[in-house]
Order: structure tokens, then sequence, then C-alpha cells
């Protein structure tokens, strides 16, 4: 046997040694991962805006990463687990149960759309003390005592309370009549009954409204004739319309531009994004929803053009929603829960939610990143979007407006 | 008195294809008496069959906004007939039909699930296919109205595009009629529904009769779907709306009567617009239920069904 092919020699085994504690080392360095979760609707008639809260995640968790993921963690990335929620409460709870059983190691989640589904995750998620964020409007959410829950959108009694004096300021300048007469056609989703509850214990009163027409229904509709038969009949100066799905949207629309009441006839605003979809436009034409306001959480406005620019040339989106707005300032909440709370621990980061105190906020409206007892973000504002030319701007506060606000014409 | 008026138009409107839409259920339960859960899927895939049309395949340029949809909807029809031919051939003829005799519960588990399966098929391949985005047949007329002034007070407003769904409803309801009681298969489909044993010995392929149910079924289903959508936008899951109202609509006019699956149908749409003058809107589909279960107490085998079982 020569020198050559004697097998191991001090150098082999030297070099060996290196390159093992060298790739160890090396591991050792490699920033870990921080799994943060996404519960929402991606089947079932939900999907479309869950999907459009995935944008809005996937597009923050990329922006933190390439800026360097957590610093506090030594770089670590974020990354998302995007957990199905059904189009059920009963689903959503099932898929909540899913996601603490099967993902062990989220430190925070957000979702999950609509309040009902909301209320039913964090049922669970409360139990499993993960920190969840929440873009819903139910006053109920953060009515039941619970500490893991943070609600990023003002609760709709108090989008109420923000949004409807501002629209009769409006109406009365623009038009130069208050009005004194509202119909309120609404669904009996848990976010349209919060809304009217503060409306008609309150806020119709404080305003001088009279309400002439009431009615709710159950959602889908099937056709809205006897909904705008009867704001046909009252002729209100004012209609405020509610719904939570699309097809609803746009059956009370159509009916009531075939009835005749369209086109600032009488004043339609709304209390939801639905009404501001892009799947708006697939339905009802541009002169139909022109001039239509609506008073929601959060829309894409005046300093978000990067994001807004971003969303439409990754994922051909019209214009941005509260969906993906909010989403995207979610995982930069956690982010900044994450920095502060220096360890990737559900536990750390929900007192590092209850502590924060990090000043206005880049991607919600109005007030600071704080969260009050009930978990509610303090100073949380609303915005009012209206259909200008085919395009819902926002046209309230004016510090983020797009546009001016016109009251419509009775034409 | 207007508001009574108005919501009779409605419902009668809207329940004419209420009415197509539970014939095209019926005819497939009446003669193949298989409880099909992927009805409401078939009438899903009509309605994006005839919005590509539409959309895709040049007809709105070719008939514009008006004309077009209905020439859409139209061809949607045979189309999905054509398929639902094909899906009885290679799917559910082997759990109906002649082959029933060897399965258990005459095949009726087995019908069961595979037609939930077919449904669960088609709304989560839809979903992948055809996306989130609700779709809508857009015509003009579907926001515009013939006004019918009654009197100086009185107007009732009839919903140019429901109106020409209704006439288009009933011209399909007579031709349908036409062809069951005037033609060679619609005697033969008469004879499979009727006593399918008696009929293959009298030399009628059940089997073809039952094909040949089921794609006229999936045919009507497709064109009441595409109808609807011209008022009704739609995503992948929207079978899972109507397909009670088809069921209710189906057992109210009577398990296996054709004309009456098209009254039953009629009667839920007038119900369900009537009931609003009387009952909070939200009770609106509650009520629908409320008068099937009355019919059904007061008359069991609906408005058009026999006591008698076929032998």
């Amino acid at each position: 046997m020569n020198k050559t092919t004697r097998g191991l020699t001090r150098r082999t085994v030297l070099s060996g040694a290196a390159a093992v504690g060298l790739s160890r080392l090396a591991h050792a360095r490699q920033p870990a991962e921080v799994k943060v979760g996404l519960i929402v609707p991606l089947s079932g008639i939900y999907t479309r805006p869950g999907q459009v809260m995935k944008m809005g995640a996937e597009m923050g968790i990329d922006h933190i990463n390439k800026q360097g993921g957590i610093k506090a963690l030594g770089g670590a990335k974020m990354k998302l687990v995007v957990i199905d929620c059904g189009d059920t409460t009963e689903k959503a709870k099932n898929a909540a149960q899913r996601m603490v059983a099967q993902e062990t190691d989220l430190v925070a989640a957000t979702g999950a759309y609509l309040s009902s589904f909301t209320l039913a995750v964090t049922e669970v998620t409360e139990r499993a003390e993960l920190p969840v964020l929440t873009l819903s409007y139910s006053d109920l959410l953060t009515e039941r005592g619970f500490k893991y829950i943070f609600q990023t959108a003002a609760p709709a009694s108090r989008q109420s309370e923000l949004g409807l004096p501002t629209l009769m300021k409006l109406a009365e300048s623009a038009s130069g009549k208050r009005p004194k007469t509202v119909a309120m056609l609404m669904d009996n989703t848990a976010t349209s009954i919060a809304t009217a509850k503060a409306l008609k214990e309150k806020l119709f009163a404080q305003e001088g409204l009279q309400l002439v027409v009431e009615e709710i229904w159950t959602p889908p509709l099937s056709d809205a004739t006897p909904l705008i038969q009867k704001v046909r009949s009252a002729r209100p100066d004012l209609l405020l319309f509610m719904p939570n799905a699309v097809s609803d949207a746009k059956l009370g629309l159509e009916k009531i531009n075939e009835f005749g009441l369209g086109q600032g006839k009488i004043p339609t605003v709304s209390f939801s994004i639905t009404i501001a979809e892009p799947d708006m436009l697939q339905s009802v034409s541009t002169e139909a929803v022109q001039g239509i306001m609506t008073i929601v959480a959060n829309w894409g406005s005046k300093g978000q053009e990067e994001l807004i620019s971003e969303l439409k040339s990754r994922y051909k989106e019209p214009w941005a929603t509260q969906n993906v707005v909010s989403t995207y300032g979610d995982m930069w909440l956690m982010r900044d829960a994450l920095e502060k709370a220096g360890k990737a621990d559900r536990q750390a980061v929900a007192q590092a939610f209850r502590t924060m105190d990090a000043g206005p906020s880049k991607y919600y409206p109005g007030g600071q990143l704080k969260f009050d007892e009930k978990g509610r973000r303090v100073g949380a504002g609303v915005v009012i979007v209206q259909w200008q030319n085919g395009v819902p701007v926002t046209v309230y506060p004016p510090e983020l407006a797009q546009a001016a606000p016109f009251w419509p014409k009775k034409s | 008195m207007e508001a009574f008026l108005q919501a009779l138009a409605a419902g009668l409107l809207i329940g004419a294809v209420y009415g197509l839409m539970c014939v095209g259920l019926g005819l497939i339960f009446g003669v193949m008496r298989v409880i099909n859960f992927a009805h409401g899927d078939f009438m899903m895939l009509g309605m994006y069959t005839a919005f590509y049309l539409f959309t895709a395949a040049g007809i709105q340029a070719l008939f514009g906004n008006a004309v077009g949809p209905f020439v859409a909807i139209l061809l949607a029809g045979p189309m999905l007939a054509i398929f639902g031919y094909f899906v009885h051939l290679t799917l559910i003829s082997h759990v109906s039909g002649t082959r029933t005799a060897s399965l258990e519960g005459e095949g009726h588990y087995a019908q069961l699930i595979l037609t939930l399966g077919i449904a669960l098929i088609l709304q989560n391949g839809g979903l992948l296919i055809f996306g989130s985005v609700l779709a809508s047949i857009r015509t003009p007329l579907s926001s515009s109205a013939w006004e019918l002034a009654l009197s100086q007070d009185i107007s009732v407003f009839l919903n140019k595009a429901r109106g020409i769904d209704a006439i288009v409803s009933l011209v399909i309801m007579t031709l349908l009629s036409l062809l069951i009681t005037r033609s060679r298969i619609g005697k033969s489909l008469r004879a499979a529904a009727d006593n399918p044993t008696a009929a293959t010995y009298m030399g009628i392929d059940v089997d073809r009769a039952h094909r040949v149910a089921f794609a006229l079924g999936s045919g009507i289903t497709a064109i009441a779907g595409g109808l609807l959508a011209t008022n009704y936008p739609f995503h992948p899951f929207v079978g899972l709306e109507y397909v009670i109202v088809m069921y209710a609509g189906v057992v109210l006019g009577g398990m296996g009567s054709i004309i009456g699956a098209f009254w039953g149908g009629m009667t839920i749409g007038l119900v369900q617009q009537m009931s609003t003058l009387i009952l909070p809107t939200q009770l609106q589909n509650a009520a629908i239920f409320v008068v099937f279960l009355l019919i059904i107490f007061f008359r069991p085998q609906g408005f058009f069904g026999r006591m008698v079982e076929r032998t």
C-alpha cells in the first residue's frame, strides 16, 4: 500500500474537522424563522377578500424580510402560515383549532375577515393564548374581556359616530340643506347590526335625522324589489345601504337605478367596503355607482402610493382596499411587537402589543399604534371613500384624501 | 296596492326562472329517481359557460349587450346538456338505471355519495379554473325597467332582464312539454319513469332514456342559471345558494312531476317576494319553508304529485 492510497492523513482529518466546525458555526448564525399566521377564507363565497388579505400579508412579509427581518432576533425572517377558515363560523372555528394544534410555534396571527368568523376564531386563539390582530368591525370582538385580541379598525359603532356627522356636514355644505329623513337598508351580519345600533340609539337623533324606512335582510338577497319599493314610497333625503356581499350590493344598486332613484336622486351612503370592492365593476356600470360614498375603517390613501403601485403591478388589483392595507399593516405591527418582545414567544408578543406605544400609524387611519385595555387601537379613525369616475377614492380625512368629495346632486 | 302589485310582478318574474331551474332537477328526479346533489353546480357551470360565450367567444361583439346575453345563454344549454350526457355515461350510469339491482338501497347510497363528490369536484375545480372573482353577465337591461302606469298614483316596474328571462323560461317550458308529450323521445322518457321494467320489455333502452333525461335536465338548468346570471353575480359556489330552492320546488310541485316542478319554483318566487309585504325581509327565506311545510302537511304529494307510488 503506497502513501497516496493509505487513507486518512493528519491533514485530511484536520481539514475535515475544520469543515465540520465551520459548517456548525454557519448553521448557528443562520437566522431562524418566525412564523405568523393568516387565517382567512380561501374557499367558499368569501374567498376573494381572503385572497386579497393574503396579498397584503405577502407584500408585508417580503418588505420586512428584505429590510433585514427581525433585528432583535438576529435578523430572523418572518414566515407566513396561511390557514383557510372557510365560509361558515363552524369551519372558521375548526380551522382555528387546527391552526393552534398544528402550528405550535406561531407567535401571532391576523384574520378572519367577517366579524362572525373572527368571533369564532378568537374563541379558540384566546384559549391558546395566541395574539390575533383583526380588521373586523364588530364591537363585540373586544367586549368579551379577551386578552389576546387586538382590533386595529375602529369598532362599528365608533365608525358611525365618526362618519355620519362628517357626511351631514358634507351634505349641508355641498347641497345647501341638511338631510332630514333617512332610509336604512342593511343585512343582518354582525357588523351591520353593530353599526345600526349606534345609529338608531344615538346618532340619528343627534344629527336630527328621522328614520323613515328600516329593512333588514339575510344575505344573499335574491331580489331587491321589496327593499327599494319601500324606499321609493318613502322618498327619504338620504339612503344608508349596508350590504356585505357584492351580489347584494349589485342587486340593490341596480334596483335603485331601475326605480329611477339613482344618479343622486337619493344620495346613497354605505358602511362597508363591499360597495367599493373591485368586484363591483364586474357587476355594475360605473354610472350606477358614481358618487356613492362609504365609511370604512381603512383604504388605500395618500402616502401609500408605492404600496398601491406594487399591488397593481404584482397582483393586477385596480386599487387597494382595506383588506390589503390593513393586513399589510398587521405584518409591520407584528414585526414591531417582535422587535419589542425580543423573543419569538406568543406571550411576549401579546405583552408587546399591550404595552406598545409607537406613535401615529402609517397603515391605519388616525390614532396611535397603541391598544387600550379592551384591545382596541387608541384613536382609530375612519376613511370616507367615494366612487368617482369608476374608482373609489379616499375623500376624507383631508390628510389622507386622494380627491375632494362631492355631494351627489339631484338630477 | 302599489307595493302588492310590485311584489306580485317581481315574484312572477323571478318565479319563472326558479321554475325552470326546478324543472331541470324535476326531470332528472322524475325519470331517474336520482337525487342529484351536484345539480346546483351544473347550474354554476351553465352560468360560467354563458358568461365566457358572451364575453370571450365574441357573442358580445356580434350581438351587443342586450341580445348577446340571451344568445350566449341559449347556446350554453346544449353545451351543458352534452356535458351532462357524458357525466351520466361515465359516472352516474354506474349507480343508476338497470345497474341498481346489484347495489345496496337500490343504488341510492352510492348515488348520494357520487353526486356529492361531483359537486365538490365542480365547486373546487371551478374555484381553480374560474377564480374567486365574482362574474356577471352584464347587460343594461338588468338596471332598467318597463314602467306600467296603472293609474296616476300606481305604477309597476318590470325589470327588462327579468322580463325577458321569464319569457325565455316559459318558451323553454312549453318546448319541453311538447317534447315530453308529443315526441318518441318523450314517450321513452315517460315509459322509463313510469315503469322501467315494463319499458325494458317493450324494447325501450332505459339507460339511454336516463342519459337523455340527465342531459336535458342539465341543459335546462344551465339555461335557468344563465338567465339568473343576467341579474345575479355568481361564483363557483353559487350552486349551494340555489340547490335548496330547487329541491323545495320539486317537492312542492310533486316529486316526479315536471310541470309540478315549474309551479313549485313559481310558488317559491311568489312567496319569497310577497312575504315581504307582511313579514320582515329577513324572514323572506323562512317564509318559503313555512309555506313549504304547510303545503306538505295538507297535500303531502305536492301540487301535481300522485299518491300512488309507481309499480
